[in-house]
């Protein structure tokens, strides 16, 4: 995990890819008891191309040529899977640019925050994100006001209301 | 519900607690464990999945 990590430090360095930060259930893990995944959910800001696309080939490319190869939706990177996720709403992008700073050991890392977390579980809305929301209510230490503003501004107050309820 | 079911809740919302507080290198451990005892079962129902490789510590030469 440590090397996977300085792996995507080092694509952020170069300029491969803008912005990364760890989500999903690896995401979650950093604040509730750890939960089950065989991904690692990472979350990117994409340089956009010359055509206005925002494309993962270049990502991908750069990785092939790093000699690690795709494996279905993921990327084997020294072991692990990573799956990536161009950020594609207003919620993501804020969510990645507010991303929580950390260690993981020696190397660092970037972890969506909880509430940010949260949120993306509402708008997500599968029977898992649900289940994990009541997760984070259990067990994580939340910024209550940041989760209540950043649901009403996103428009997931009422879902977000009707799940914990 | 019985005062001993209420004991055993507790105790296990007190673990999930703990387990919630661990350090981020020792979850990712955990998980690691999760998948090695999970994978066989989920290889079994035909599914795809891949145990982590943790990372090589390099020892100091005794």
């Amino acid at each position: 995990m440590e090397q996977t990590l300085k792996v995507l430090n080092a694509l952020e360095r170069d300029g491969v890819l803008g912005r990364y930060a760890i989500g999903g259930a690896m995401g979650a893990t950093f604040y509730v008891e750890p939960l089950l995944t065989f991904d690692l959910d990472v979350f990117v800001l994409l340089p956009q191309s010359d055509s206005g696309l925002i494309t993962l080939s270049p990502l991908y490319e750069a990785l092939r040529e790093r000699g690690y190869q795709e494996e279905a939706e993921c990327v084997l990177i020294e072991g692990v899977p990573v799956q990536f996720l161009p950020v594609y709403s207003a919620l993501l992008e804020e969510a990645l640019r507010e991303a929580h700073e950390t260690l993981y050991e020696q190397t660092p890392a970037r972890v969506l925050r909880a509430e940010h977390l949260i949120a993306i579980c509402v708008q997500t809305g599968r029977d898992k994100d649900r289940q994990r929301v009541r997760t984070f209510l259990e067990q994580a230490s939340l910024d209550r006001s940041l989760l209540a503003d950043t649901l009403q501004r996103h428009g997931l107050e009422a879902k977000f209301q009707s799940w914990i309820q | 519900m019985s005062a001993e079911m209420n004991r055993l809740i507790a105790a296990k919302e007190q673990r999930r607690h703990r387990l919630a507080a661990m350090t981020f290198p020792e979850k990712v451990r955990a998980v690691v464990k999760l998948q090695e005892m999970t994978a066989p079962l989920l290889r079994k129902q035909g599914r795809q999945v891949r145990v982590w490789a943790m990372d090589r510590k390099i020892l100091p030469p005794a």
